[in-house]
């Protein structure tokens, strides 16, 4: 069983609400006109919707002393301008403006949120380019997908309904409440304190709510661990006849998860309507109350009505407000996590004085260059190596031994902590990144391609290459062929992550892709499995020919591309541990010997 | 639907009584506004008593109460009958998929099963719950405060009517015209992951071909369409706020002005203003929510298609009896080909042609030949993961098609070429085939399998912890244990495909030593790339191209067998050469 504890959660509560909450609001300094207009309208939607059932209440008192006179007196009811059709005409008005201010405000506030969303995406965007390799290494794709997207849409979601809401919240609490304290202290006071029952039942719930849902996480990702470890594993399962086991331990996670999720559930729906039964037993007794009164004659029908219905403009916000704030807290831990990706230690930048290298000739040497992933972890020391133009260099070891640690220092994807890597005895950080990387080509093993056609693919380098050329560089790479017999041949747009591609195929796509930049240096990954024994040989071919004339390394599994390499590095542990052509390390009868026999058994 | 409808079924009472709750509720929510106008009339009433009040008091009391339990029992009840249909659905899920054979289960791919079992159902049910909270109530509510107003006045039933009527047609169509927009909207956030995702994953080719401006610029235009979009479906839903904001004023008004001519008619009472505006302010607020529901809909119902899709699939390879067949006692080929042609069910060349042979007791069967060859594809029509297309495999003489599946693989042991261990310890993952295994056997299976050593250096031995899928043991430690794993149940049959591959020379050659004397009862056959894993089998059977080239033992081979001469000098050439 996996360890159900271990799973890590976003957390909900920001470490700094008023820092986090100023800086976001400094993005809405450019709507600034926009955000003016809405608080009026705001404050005037307010205000009107405060006061209309004030003034209704003399209304409802007017009308209805015309209606006692009428039924007194036996005439026919009428509304006379006076007072009652000028009164009931200027309520019309409050109503309209209310509804004109309301939608006002909702409408501008349509694209603020959005607005400022936009406005932080595009930050990200511009500081994906100038993190360095490192933060990639360090923080799962998954997880910085999360920043822009669901935690961002938190936070507008927030911006856009809630912290709307709240403000008019207030608002209403405040000018609801203060009509009906000047109406009558005692009934407020009744109010009052069912409200604050109504809070503290919300209080406990919520916390009982927020273990629940905890648990519900918990027992989530238990059966999405499960299923995955099925899923996979299932031609063991069914070898070993274990299909009644391995349901029933699917159904009990499944059970698992289905107590958690009821009691959640359970619980988010019962909130409301408890807050409406208190609600409306707090109703039920003001109402006796105001009746009695009425009665006696201590208060108008109007009143009452309107008491009637400032206690449901009050109740609403005051359970809207503490639902608001629960979640303008965890927006606000989200906009954290975005600040924070924002504020992540960036690239070192480059040298202000770059000199410029055009046409390289290859001659690539690292003299006594010491790098670890962390300072105080030194994971290679002192190495030292030189590729001669044209030379073919060839990178062997284990997996973890550094091979993909000297590409990334080679490719400048991270700095050196000592000694310095030369291309034409140039030291590569006296070059801008853009001037270094346009030396080299990379084919990885990890086949990267766009969605996008596949012409466009090959020329990603290029943009402005012709369809000739692309042509040209598909035919070195051996794929020309394939791609013609594709419906729309170059112009195939690959979506789905290029499902309607090979491994090997899109292998010969990234090859086209170098071949048409032509670059001095080539670094070449060789692809190991899922590439069937044809399309190996032609990928094989296709990186021969790549190489030839150009400075290569190659990260090596073939035994053919090892054996005639001018170089070989033969690493462990970050260490370059051996080194020299094929024959000298047979003869040196050490670890690369060693590992070259153990393959032919 | 149908697949809702078919899960909802068992339940039926929770359903009924979650539809009893509901209306309970609804008509609570509209009873007490109805007392509260009641109350008022009596106070408006001269000379009226005080006990009138307490009276009508007393039943909105009352009526609060049980509505308000109802409404509690009703959320417990929904909640109860969503989660059940969705622990029900995932069962049957999970049920279903371990009847697919290899390539169906393949033609969905683990990750998009995982995602319908886990995430899938779990949108499935919260669209549940909300449509029976939210999206149920709303007819009840519409019919129930149409009756009460009728009820009070015809006139004033009909202006409501109007009203509610209106709203519905304006959020009818604003609705409409919104979602596709909000489809829309999901695959642009959908698109704006994709490209994000790109940039993330392939940061080193960007950065390789200097490309982080133009990658800059097509992430910015996503991010941008996306917002624009948004927008403007914020505004749809601003502008239809706003509409069902001011009908209900207008409609306040109206009450107002009609209410003077129809009280003095005598048809109704002051205090009935209150109730019908109440009326019409909860049907709006009902119709609200469900807004929001049913915008999530059409997300929900294309996961039911997608687990629809899985529960439909009907099998390639399926039970055709559940009795078991009587075997052949004492059967000395265990297993055997007897011309067997198979060919994917998608494809149009066959895969393997003309396989003929016996997998005798005692003896070893190899087979060999380059990748592609189609040498897993001879392991997997063993073990009925693919179904032969002609000719006919048996087990102890029985056709394999012609018992329950369990019944073939109870015989079998396989060991696969990527081998697979459960989260759980050791010594669980080696009873796996025999739960009653002691702990020596244990030991033995593990000492067979060269795995010995390793264990018994680690701390907790066999009840050390492995990770989901063995990951915190290298390949080769994985490998053997899944040989050991294989060794404990004790079939009659051993299929070791390229099992032997991720371990390095000398470990290979005491295994197989090893395992000769733990075998003597046991046919064996070994898939192998390496001659050196297969030089003393007692058959070596040589695929090329999907069909056999050359039968026999490993000198024969040599001399009459042209391809297998060619893997044999191949294999070894290269390093004689550099001796």
């Amino acid at each position: 069983m996996s360890d159900k504890r271990s799973i890590k959660f976003d957390k909900e509560v920001p470490d700094n609400a008023g820092r986090t909450a100023i800086r976001l609001f400094g993005y809405l300094k450019n709507q600034r006109r926009r955000l003016i207009i809405v608080a009026v309208c705001i404050i005037f939607y307010t205000v009107l919707n405060v006061c209309t059932p004030y003034y209704s209440a003399g209304v409802i008192d007017q009308l209805f002393a015309t209606i006692r006179n009428c039924v007194s007196s036996g005439t026919r009811f009428s509304i006379e301008w006076n007072p009652l059709g000028m009164k009931m005409l200027s309520l019309f008005f409050m109503y309209i403006f209310t509804s004109v201010f309301y939608h006002f405000q909702a409408y501008l506030m349509a694209s603020v949120a959005e607005g400022l969303i936009l406005t932080l995406r595009k930050q990200i965007s511009n500081k994906l380019n100038k993190l360095p390799l490192r933060f990639f290494d360090g923080n799962k794709p998954g997880e910085i997908l999360s920043r822009v997207t669901s935690d961002l849409d938190k936070v507008s979601e927030t911006l856009q309904t809630g912290l709307l809401k709240l403000l008019t919240a207030i608002g209403t609490l405040v000018g609801a409440m203060a009509f009906m304290f000047y109406y009558s202290p005692l009934l407020t006071l009744v109010f009052l304190v069912f409200t604050v029952v109504s809070l503290l039942v919300t209080k406990t719930v919520a916390k009982k709510n927020l273990k629940c849902a905890a648990d519900r996480q918990r027992a989530l990702a238990y059966l999405t661990g499960i299923a995955e470890e099925y899923y996979t594993g299932r031609d063991v399962i069914r070898a070993y006849n274990h299909e009644q086991e391995s349901m029933d331990i699917v159904d009990a996670a499944v059970d698992e998860l289905r107590v958690a999720t009821q009691k959640t559930d359970f619980l988010t729906n019962c909130v409301n309507p408890l807050i409406r039964l208190l609600s409306r037993l707090s109703q039920a007794v003001i109402m006796l109350l105001a009746c009695h009164w009425m009665l006696q004659g201590r208060m108008s029908l109007g009143v009452v009505q309107a008491f009637f219905q400032y206690i449901n403009m009050a109740a609403e916000p005051l359970t809207e407000t503490s639902y608001m704030l629960n979640s303008l807290q965890s927006a606000l831990a989200s906009a954290e996590r975005t600040f924070r990706f924002l504020d992540a230690t960036e690239e070192v930048p480059d040298t202000s004085a770059p000199t410029s290298l055009e046409n390289a000739k290859g001659k690539i040497s690292f003299e006594n260059v010491s790098f670890g992933y962390t300072p105080d972890k030194i994971l290679m020391k002192n190495i030292s190596f030189t590729a001669e133009p044209g030379q073919k260099i060839a990178v062997v070891g284990s997996t973890g031994a550094g091979k993909t640690t000297l590409i990334n220092l080679l490719m400048q994807f991270y700095e050196v902590n000592s000694g310095r890597i030369t291309i034409d005895g140039i030291c590569t950080t006296d070059l801008t990144r853009k001037d270094l990387r346009h030396n080299f080509g990379m084919v990885l093993q990890d086949t990267w391609l766009f969605g996008g056609t596949i012409a466009e693919n090959i020329a990603y380098g290029r943009p402005e290459a012709t369809m000739e050329e692309i042509k040209a560089a598909a035919k070195a790479a051996k794929v020309d062929y394939f791609i013609r017999t594709m419906p729309q041949g170059y112009n195939t747009v690959l979506d789905n992550e290029a499902a309607n591609l090979s491994v090997g195929q899109r292998q010969l796509i990234t090859i086209a892709r170098v071949f048409l930049c032509n670059p001095p240096v080539i670094i070449l990954d060789e692809a190991t499995s899922s590439v069937d024994t044809r399309t190996e040989a032609e990928i094989g071919k296709a990186m021969k020919k790549l190489m030839s004339g150009r400075t290569s390394f190659v990260i090596a599994h073939r035994l053919s591309t090892i054996r005639d390499a001018d170089n070989i590095l033969f690493m462990e542990n970050g260490n370059i541990i051996e080194q020299g052509n094929h024959k000298e390390l047979l003869a040196q009868k050490g670890a690369y010997a060693a590992l070259y026999y153990s393959q032919f058994a | 639907m149908k697949l809702i409808l078919r899960f909802l079924k068992p339940h039926w009472r929770l359903c009924l009584f979650m539809i009893l709750f509901i209306i309970i509720d609804v008509i609570g929510a509209l009873i007490i506004p109805t007392f509260a106008a009641e109350m008022l009339n009596q106070g408006a009433t001269e000379g009226a008593d005080f006990s009138v009040l307490v009276n009508t008091c007393v039943r909105m009391l009352i009526a609060a109460l049980i509505s308000g339990v109802a409404t509690i029992l009703g959320a417990f009840v929904c909640s109860d009958l969503t989660s059940k249909v969705g622990a029900d659905i995932r069962s049957a899920l999970y049920k279903k998929t371990l009847c697919l054979s290899g390539s169906d289960f393949r033609s969905f791919g683990t990750a998009s099963v995982t995602t319908r079992t886990v995430s899938d159902i779990t949108n499935i049910q919260f669209a549940l719950l909300s449509s029976f909270q939210m999206l149920f109530p709303v007819p009840v509510i519409f019919i129930v405060s149409l009756v009460l107003a009728f009820r009070k006045d015809l006139l004033m039933g009909m202006v409501l009517l109007g009203i509610l009527l209106v709203i519905a047609i304006v959020a009818g169509i604003i609705m409409r015209s919104t979602a596709p927009m909000f489809r829309k909207l999901q695959k642009k956030l959908d698109r704006m992951s994709k490209v994000l995702l790109e940039n993330i994953t392939g940061v080193r080719v960007i950065r390789a071909f200097n490309k982080e401006m133009s990658e800059e610029q097509r992430l910015n235009h996503e991010f941008g369409d996306y917002a624009g979009t948004a927008i403007k479906v914020n505004k749809r839903f601003a502008i239809l706020d706003s509409i069902s904001f001011f009908a209900i004023n207008v409609f306040v008004i109206l009450v107002y002005t009609l209410s003077g001519f129809r009280i003095t008619a005598g048809h109704f009472q002051i205090g009935d203003i209150t109730a019908i505006i109440e009326y019409a302010m909860l049907s709006l607020f009902f119709l609200m929510m469900a807004q929001m529901v049913i915008l999530t809909l059409p997300r929900a119902l294309e996961c039911c298609n997608r687990i629809q899709e899985v529960l439909d699939f009907s099998p390639t390879i399926a039970d055709r009896t559940d009795k078991r067949a009587k075997e052949k006692k004492n059967c000395q080929d265990v297993l055997t080909f007897k011309n067997v042609s198979f060919r994917f069910a998608d494809a149009d060349e066959y895969t393997l042609k003309n396989l003929d042979f016996s997998c005798r007791r005692g003896e070893t069967t190899a087979i060999i030949g380059g990748t592609g060859s189609g040498k897993s594809t001879v392991a997997s029509l063993m073990m009925r993961f693919n179904e032969v297309t002609d000719g006919a495999v048996l087990l102890n003489g029985v056709d394999i098609r012609e018992m329950p599946q369990s019944q073939l693989r109870e015989h079998l042991s396989f060991v696969q070429q990527r081998a697979w261990l459960f989260s759980g310890t050791i010594a669980d993952n080696l009873r796996y085939g025999n739960p009653n295994a002691k702990d020596e056997q244990l030991w033995h299976a593990l000492e067979i399998a060269q795995a010995k050593n390793f264990v018994e250096a680690l701390p907790d031995k066999l009840e050390s912890f492995v990770a989901q899928g063995g990951t915190n043991f290298s390949g080769g430690q994985k490998q053997r244990l899944s040989i050991a794993r294989a060794l404990v149940k004790k079939p009659e049959l051993y299929i070791f495909d390229d099992s032997f591959s991720a371990l390095d020379f000398k470990t290979d050659a005491a295994l197989r030593k090893a395992l000769i004397p733990e075998t003597k009862e046991a046919a064996v056959v070994i898939i192998a790339q390496r001659i050196s894993t297969i030089l003393h089998a007692d058959r070596i059977i040589v695929l090329h191209e999907g069909e056999p080239v050359g039968i026999g033992k490993h000198d024969e081979l040599l001399t009459n067998c042209p391809i297998y001469k060619e893997i044999y000098d191949s294999q070894t050439k290269e390093a004689s050469e550099n001796e």
